[in-house]
This record gives C-alpha cells, structure tokens and sequence, in this order.
C-alpha cells in the first residue's frame, strides 16, 4: 500500500491509510505552564487511539489555551477529516496556513480535504503548492497528476506522473497511472512497460493485469490481453468488468462461443451490468442467433435508457427478426444518443423519411 | 448410408408374385422412355411416369438414373443428385456419363469440391466426336464450381422472399416487371385461365399470359389479373419490361423467331403491342429489353449473328436511325447474356452472364456506366444467384427490393416469383468496456470499441411522382411532363401522366440541376425545380400538380429561375424558364403580367423588398430585350409580405424565396 511520507510532528492522512506518526512534544523539557502543549499530545494520542471525538476536544482546548499553535490546527484538521468534517478541516488548514505559510503539509491535507469536497480545481492548487514547499514528495505530484487526468489533460498529467516516479521510484500508483496516461496518450509500448512496471513491484496489484490487457487488446496482441485476463480470472473469479472485458476480447478474436460464456459470467455475477448485456447481444448477432440478441440488448437498455451501443444492436437484431419498423426505431434512437451512424444505417435499410 | 441396396431388375424374378404392379410399372417407364428418347428429350414429361414406376421398384439403377438426369432437365434440379448417387451405389457401371452426372447433381448442390472431384472423373461418352468441347466444357464447370465456393462463402445479405400468393399461382409465375416505386408488377403466368385456355403442345402447361397485381398494403400484392386482350393473345404473351412510370410495356411474341413488342398505356387500356423494328428486331431471337430513364433507348438481348458469343446486350435509340450497338467485351461474354435491366439511375445495369464468374448457369451481374464505360461486372452472390440459371432480374429504383423467379422448395408450385431485399454491407454490431484506470479512484472509464465506418448504399436517383390535375375541375389529367436539364437548356425526357389516373412518375439520377415542366394546350405551364447534386441518395418526392387555366388573377411561381447571391443577376440555367416566359407571351398576345420578387422573413425588410424589385425587373428587361412590348409588363417587389409557406422552417423559406407572374390581362 501507499506509504505516505510524514510531516513531523503531524497527522497525516491519505485517501487509503491513515498513518499517523506522531512527534509528541517531550513532556521532560516542557515548562510547567505549558498547559496548551499537554493537551496537544493528549490529543495526539487520543488520535492514534482513533478516539477522534475525544481527540478534537483536546485540540480545541489546547487552541483555546493558545491561539496561534499552527500544529494544533493542523492536526485538529486532520482529526476533522478524519471526521469526514471536511469544511471545517479547511477552516482550521487554512487557519495553519495563515500562522505557518511554508509547511507543505497542510497544502497538501487541505487539498485532500477539497477533493473530497468535489472542489477538484482548489485541491490541483494545492497540490501545487505542495509540490512547490517540497518537491521530494511524491503523493503530492500524483495526486495532481490523477486530478489532471481526470480533467482529460494527459500531456501535464504525466508531467505530474513523472516527477512522482522521480522522487519515489518505487511508487507502484504512479507507474500505474502513468501507464494509463500513456494509453489515453496512444503510446501503447510505452503504456504496456508502465503497468508491467507496476506489476514487477506490487505483483498482487491486480488493476495493472486488465489495463495492461486492455491495451495490449488496442495494441492488437490479442493473444497477450487474453494472457493478462486469464491471469486476472485466476486471481480474482467475481469480477463482471474483468470477464466482459475477456468477452470482448474474444469477441475480437472470432470467438464467439467464448465470449458469450464470459458475458454470462458477468451477468450472473452483476446483473445489472448493462455492458455485459450488450456485449452478449452483439455476439449473438455474430452467431445470427438474433432473437437472444435482441433479448439481451432489451436487457442492457432497460437497465440503462441512454444506451446508444444496445439501441443500435437491438436494430440490427430486429432488422434480422423482419420488424423494420422496430430496427429503424432503434437505430434512430441510437443516432439521438450520439451515434450518427445509426442514421447511415437507417437510410441504408429504407427507413423512409422520420 | 448404412446397408448398401442390390441392384433389381424389373423382371417377373423378381416380382412373380405381383405381375400386375410390374405390368404397370414397365408400362409407366415405356410411356416415360417415350418422352426421354425423343430428340430433344422432353424430360419433364417422363418424369412423372418414372416416378411411378419408381414407387414399385426404387433400387434399379438404370431408372434411377433416368429420374436423375431428367430431373437435371427440369425446374427441381438439385433433387437429381439422390437419384444418381443411388443409382452409381446399385451399378457403378450403370451410364458412362455418370461421374459427369453425379457432377452436375452435386453442383447444383452446391457441394462445390465434391463436384469438382466427378468433374475430374468424367469421361466423355464412347463415340463422343468432339473430346475438345467436352473437356472445354467440363474445365467451365470446375471454374464454376471453384466460382461458387468463393461466392457461396460469402453470402450476400438479402431476405428473399416469396411473393405471395396475389401474385404466385401453382403454375409457372415468372419475368416480374416493376414501376420505379413498386407499386404496380407485371409479370408471365401459364396459369389456367390463361387466354384461349390452350396448352403448348411441347411443354403441356398452359400458353403464356401477361398479368398484373398492385401493391397494396405493406408488402402484399393484390390478386393478379389477366391483363386481357389486346396484349394477351392466344399464343404466348411474356413480360419483358417495363418504364419506370409503368405506362410502356415490353413483351416478347413468338413471332419471327422471337421478337421484343411495346404496349402503351392510354388510361386504363393497355394499346396493341406493336412491333420494334428492324433496328431492333432481327430473325434471331430477341429475348430481353430494358428502357433508359428518359425512355428513348433500349437495352435488349439477341443471339444474331456478329456478337461476342451466345446472346450478347445491344443498345439502341429507339427513334433514331443509327444501328444497336454491341455492348462489348467488358460486359458480353463467348457465353450468353440474358435478362437485361437498367436502374431508373439510368448507370447501373443489372443483367445475367453464363460468363463472368458465375457459378452455373446464368447468374446475375451488376455494372455501373463511368467515365464513358462500364465497370467490371459483379456477380450479385449467393444466395441470391444459384448453380442454375438465375435470369430476368429487376430492381426498385430505391435500390432496396430486387424482383425474379425462381425454382424454391417454399414456393407454390413451379416457378415462383420472389422478392429479394437487399441489406446492404454488415451492419457491425458495437460493443462497450470500461476500464479502472486510475490506481487510487473506483470511477470506471468506459469506452466504446469502434468499427469501421459502413458503405452507403444508397441508390443515386430520386423519383418524382404525384397526380395532375385540372385545378378548376379537380379531374385528373392527361399533361406533358418535360424533364429539363437546366444547364444545358435541354429537354432530356419527356413523359404523358395517365389520362384516367393523372398519375405520372419520373426518375431523376443525381448529378443535374432539373427542371421539370408540366404543360397541356389551354393551360399555364407549372414549373418544379430539382437540383440534385452527383452522388445525392435515393428518395422518392411526392409532388401532386395542379394545372391553372390561363385567367386573369392567377399566379403561377417561376421555380427554374435562378439569381446569383444576394444580387439581381440572372443566372444561366434560367435561360429555358425565360425562353418558355417569352414563348408564352409571343403565343397569348394579349397576354399581360406581372412579375414579381419575393423573399423568406431573414434579413431587413428593406433591403428585402429592394433585392426582390430589382430581381424582377431583370426578369421584366430580359423579356422586354427579347422583343416582348414593354407596355404587357409590370413588376413589383412584395419582399416578404406575400409569404406562401411558414418561414419557420428552411423548407418554408425556400419555398418563399421565389420569382412569380400573374396574370393581370388577356
């Protein structure tokens, strides 16, 4: 799992794990007086302990006692998230900021704190800045490059992947998702020694396994994406992305008979995967069994009625079933949904005027 | 086959305990071998007797043999095959001709390697003359064979179906004929009530008839009718083709060794075919003929001498002087063509070749005229074409349904004919993934796996057609229609609609600016425009037409004439509605108008009325330059204030956007 580089004396919290190492203030060389202190490491342990009701009390006594103690927010911010009290855990970030403006940390918590409050543009800021305070660590760059990759900004999001790698080459995610950019990027080698990187250092991240398949299947080495699932399966028997996935591949290959085996394998895992009915119908148009093409592909646009691929499938279906009205129905339907070439295939079929 | 049967002869050894059953039994096969010995053999004839004798004693191999063969000579082909490979089991030495027998059973079967395989086995009989012609022959079959594999693996995408039962009887239905847009077939029927109720004496069935059926609701044709005298005669009477617009008839009389006859249709009446002519017609047999769009050339079919081989395909003007032309070697083959069809795109041919690659027989081929030839021909495929003959193919101008007959085991006796419908290229189905792709997120990405882009398959013509009427009387009519092309200023076609009906029907390929005029004495001709650019798909434009006798008040809209952008400056292809203006004028002269502008509601009312005065004042010099008296003309510009359609729609705006008369004297 992700190990997180820790600010000291500090909470530091991820998306995955919370570890949570703590500089206790020592108690030998504190003042008698030093009551705000006291009760920051009792809150400090109260946190490790998961107590987190008690711990936020701590820390707001200890904020109380002393008004400009930046740890105590910091950390009473991470209790907050922690909380899943994620506005106020940017008020007291903020508050941090503001008393200590050069720790990376809180940059970084803060924009942990945003991104769970779908505020994707502030948290790319301050991961940012973060990556700014302290470019050795890497969560920062990664979790900027996966905000830039979610936005569909791949040329600067493995920029972010890049220096992720650098400052910590053993950073399984980030080979990962680099490998991922590449492939929206269209460099499939470059994709395919990503994801084999991945796998060499996290053998049992078992993702890597179908993105790898998936491009190989782009690539066109069918064989090798097939070789990537049935390792995948292997592992892992309840996964109805991972047999569609499979499915289709064998679809690719002119294996139909395989493909419906792996499609109804998703299904029975998760029958409202619409995918998987859709796939399943468009193999059986292949093995011109039309009437469960059409079955399947009423399955798929029931449970999804924006389905533009089942609506076009289930016209060619019905095409072959002699209901043209119906075939041309669907595959107008489908052209309203955003797949122009259900038109070309309506006019092709004498549709008539709509 | 489990248990090999014995050879058993019809012999009272055999059957001495049922001498009656043999007695009838050889009486059947003598009766039989009376028809199959003749020269030619009248196969379909013994058949029934063999297979009378054949229900006695169904393990002789010589009869087995003679169901076989003659079964390759009839209608049912393909059933031969069973007969001629019991008949090899019971006597491999039963027939010298055998394993070219069981090669034709088998090819008709289209077991395409197994036939080849007797094909290489087959010898020519004892006696045989010309061993060349035979080895030529049988190296065509194994082509045809090797032809068929290759086409048969491959399937073209069609639905053919029976055409149902207004159309099909028990007998022979065949050579369907079609208007543009389907709704009426012609076709030959040997039904009984055929006219004069005889039989040919040669075949038995009953002489050929012209029939008719419409289309009437969806996909259903009405109960056919005799088409009557004076097109039926007591002999035979065939359908060869048809015009688009359904009002020329080609039939095929058995005069003068075979010659090609055209019928008109004068409202409900069909006239008396009349001979085609010497151009045409020769003493060779002239089987097959198709109309161009514009209706002034034939495609026909004749064996005469000076061809490339067998029947060839000629072209002629019908009212010209020049003689048919050959259509030469990228179409006519050594072997027969048969059965020609032009699309109403009046480019694509569709005819049948035992040439080309087909895969036996005649198969139907497809080829489109370009840059002054024709493409190589393209065999229709399986299983539309067949080991045996495959002739007399048309299809709708939509491109969609192809019509012809055809020996099937669903049919309702004899020849049936069936509809083909076209489905054009694989239509590939789309499938859908998604991939996790970001380590630290759940979200999915889906992605859609593409397929290649489809061919459109869209004919390139567009059918006009609708009803004229008298606008006062609300009757139908008998008008001219005359289809123009604009930028040459050229009358391409010209076309009656139907006296009793008023209907008309024209077929515009794509690739021309059209005019269409329709005109009748004493009334005011009626303009449509149609601009079609090259490669515009198929559609079918329902336009009924109104003629307005000429009287003061009425208006009639000058579609074909044309301005540059946004100016008043006429352009050329308006030259024929000005000339047809001016004509009008010279012809009526009392005649006065005026001409006006109009526009759609874009742009500032202004400008608009300005643009539409000037535009026809143009109109008005350009006749005034032509000689007509200044003082019969006005012009006026009404910008958008006179509006004849919503201006809601683009359809709307063009249709406001127009040139106009109206009469304001005569």
């Amino acid at each position: 799992m992700l190990k997180t580089p820790l600010f000291s004396a500090a909470l530091l919290l991820t998306a995955f794990t919370v570890q949570a190492q703590v500089d206790t203030v020592r108690a030998t060389t504190l003042p008698p007086a030093q009551l705000a202190e006291k009760l920051y490491n009792s809150g400090v342990a109260k946190f490790n302990q998961k107590s987190y009701r008690a711990a936020l009390q701590d820390f707001d006594r200890a904020l109380a006692a002393k008004p400009d103690f930046a740890k105590a927010y910091y950390n009473r911010a991470a209790v907050r998230y922690e909380l899943q009290e994620y506005q106020p855990a940017i008020q007291d970030y903020d508050q941090a900021i503001k008393l200590d403006p050069n720790t990376f940390g809180s940059y970084f918590g803060r924009a942990q704190a945003r991104e769970a409050l779908q505020q994707p543009a502030e948290a790319e800021q301050d991961y940012g800045r973060a990556t700014e305070l302290k470019a050795d660590y890497a969560p920062a760059w990664y979790y900027r490059g996966a905000l830039r990759f979610e936005k569909a900004d791949y040329q600067v999001a493995k920029a972010d992947f890049d220096a992720a790698i650098k400052a910590d080459p053993t950073y399984t995610y980030a080979w990962h998702d680099r490998g991922s950019t590449q492939r929206q990027l269209g460099n499939l080698p470059a994709a395919i020694q990503d994801y084999t990187q991945a796998l060499k250092l996290q053998p049992d991240l078992l993702p890597a396994l179908l993105n790898r398949a998936a491009t190989r299947r782009r690539a066109g080495d069918l064989k090798g994406a097939l070789q990537d699932y049935n390792d995948y399966l292997a592992k892992k028997h309840d996964n109805a992305l991972a047999y569609t996935n499979r499915g289709s591949t064998r679809y690719e290959q002119g294996d139909y008979k395989g493909a419906v085996e792996d499609f109804t394998r998703a299904v029975e895992l998760d029958a409202r995967y619409a995918f998987a009915w859709n796939n399943r119908a468009a193999t059986y148009l292949k093995l011109e069994d039309y009437q469960r093409a059409e079955a399947d592909a009423t399955k798929a646009i029931g449970l999804n009625g924006q389905y533009a691929e089942a609506y076009l499938n289930r016209g060619h279906a019905r095409e072959m079933l002699r209901q043209p009205d119906a075939a041309c129905q669907d595959w107008r339907k489908a052209a309203e949904l955003g797949l122009e070439i259900g038109n070309t295939h309506a006019a092709n079929s004498g549709c008539g005027a709509e | 086959m489990t248990v090999l049967a014995q050879n058993v002869e019809f012999s009272k050894d055999q059957f001495g305990n049922d001498k009656e059953g043999l007695k009838t039994a050889l009486k059947e096969i003598k009766a039989g071998d009376e028809f199959y010995d003749l020269d030619p053999p009248r196969y379909e004839q013994a058949l029934p007797h063999y297979l009378t004798a054949q229900k006695f004693n169904p393990n002789n191999a010589q009869l087995n043999l003679k169901i076989g063969d003659s079964y390759l000579h009839s209608g049912f082909k393909p059933r031969a095959l069973a007969y001629l490979q019991k008949a090899y089991q019971l006597n491999p030495d039963v027939d010298p001709r055998i394993h070219y027998l069981l090669g034709r059973g088998l090819h008709l079967n289209a077991k395409w390697d197994e036939a080849i395989a007797e094909y290489k086995r087959a010898t020519p009989a004892a006696g045989t003359k010309n061993t060349a012609a035979f080895t030529q022959n049988i190296q065509k079959k194994i082509r045809e064979c090797e032809n068929g594999r290759k086409l048969a693996a491959k399937p073209s995408r069609v639905f053919i179906d029976n055409a149902g039962p207004g159309v099909n009887s028990p007998y022979a239905d065949y050579g369907p004929v079609i208007t543009a847009d389907e709704s009426v077939i012609l076709f030959t029927s040997r039904r009984d009530n055929s006219t004069g109720g005889q039989k040919d004496p040669e075949t038995g069935g009953f002489f050929e008839d012209v029939y008719q059926s419409t289309r009437t609701g969806k996909g259903e044709w009405s109960p056919a009718r005799n088409l009557g005298e004076p097109v039926n005669t007591e002999g035979h009477d065939a359908t060869v083709g048809l015009s688009p617009d359904g009002q020329r008839l080609l039939v095929y009389l058995e005069e003068n060794g075979g010659d090609l006859n055209e019928a008109n249709l004068r409202g409900a009446e069909w006239r008396k075919p009349r001979q085609l002519g010497s151009r045409i017609n020769s003493r060779a047999h002239e089987s097959s003929a198709a109309y161009t769009p514009d209706g002034r050339s034939l495609y026909f079919v004749t064996d005469k001498e000076g061809g490339l081989g067998g029947r060839d395909i000629y072209k002629v003007e019908i009212e010209g002087r020049g003689p048919a032309v050959n259509l030469g070697s990228v179409i006519n083959t050594q072997y027969g063509e048969e059965g020609v069809f032009l699309h109403p795109d009046g480019k694509t041919m569709y005819f049948s070749s035992e040439g080309h690659n087909s895969m036996g027989g005649y198969d139907i081929f497809k080829s489109v005229y370009q840059n002054g030839k024709w493409s190589p021909p393209e065999n229709l495929g399986w299983p539309i074409n067949t080991p045996d003959d495959d002739v007399f193919f048309v299809i709708s101008a939509s491109g969609r349904h192809g019509y012809y007959s055809s020996f099937r085991d669903d049919g309702l006796g004899s020849k049936d004919i069936y509809q083909i419908t076209f489905l054009g290229p694989e239509k590939p189905p789309l499938l859908s993934q998604e991939d996790q792709l970001l380590a630290s997120r759940v979200q999915p990405v889906k992605e859609t796996l593409l397929a290649p882009p489809v061919a459109i398959a869209s004919a390139q013509v567009t059918i006009l057609k609708g009803v004229v009427t008298d606008e006062a009387s609300k009757q139908p009519t008998e008008a001219t229609i005359d289809v123009i092309d604009n930028s040459l200023n050229q009358i391409i076609a010209s076309f009656q609609s139907n006296a009793q009906s008023g209907r008309y029907l024209v077929s515009l390929p794509s690739g021309v600016n059209y005019g269409i005029v329709v005109r009748k004495d004493g009334y005011l001709f009626h303009s449509e425009n149609f601009d079609l650019p090259a490669g515009a798909a198929y559609s079918e434009v329902v336009k009924d037409i109104a003629l307005k006798k000429l009287d003061v008040g009425v208006k009639v809209v000058l579609n074909n004439i044309f301005f540059d952008f946004d100016k008043a400056t006429l352009r050329k292809e308006s030259t024929g509605e000005l000339e047809r203006l001016q004509k009008l004028l010279t012809e009526t002269p009392a005649l006065r108008l005026e001409i006006s502008g109009h526009t759609d509601n874009v742009g500032k009312a202004e400008y608009n009325k300005d643009l539409s005065q000037r535009r026809a004042k143009a109109v008005v010099d350009y006749l005034v330059g032509k000689g007509i008296d200044k003082g019969r003309l006005t012009f006026a510009g009404y910008g958008d204030a006179q509006p004849v359609a919503p201006n809601t729609t683009k359809a709307g705006r063009q249709l406001n956007r127009r040139t106009e008369f109206k009469v304001t004297g005569k």
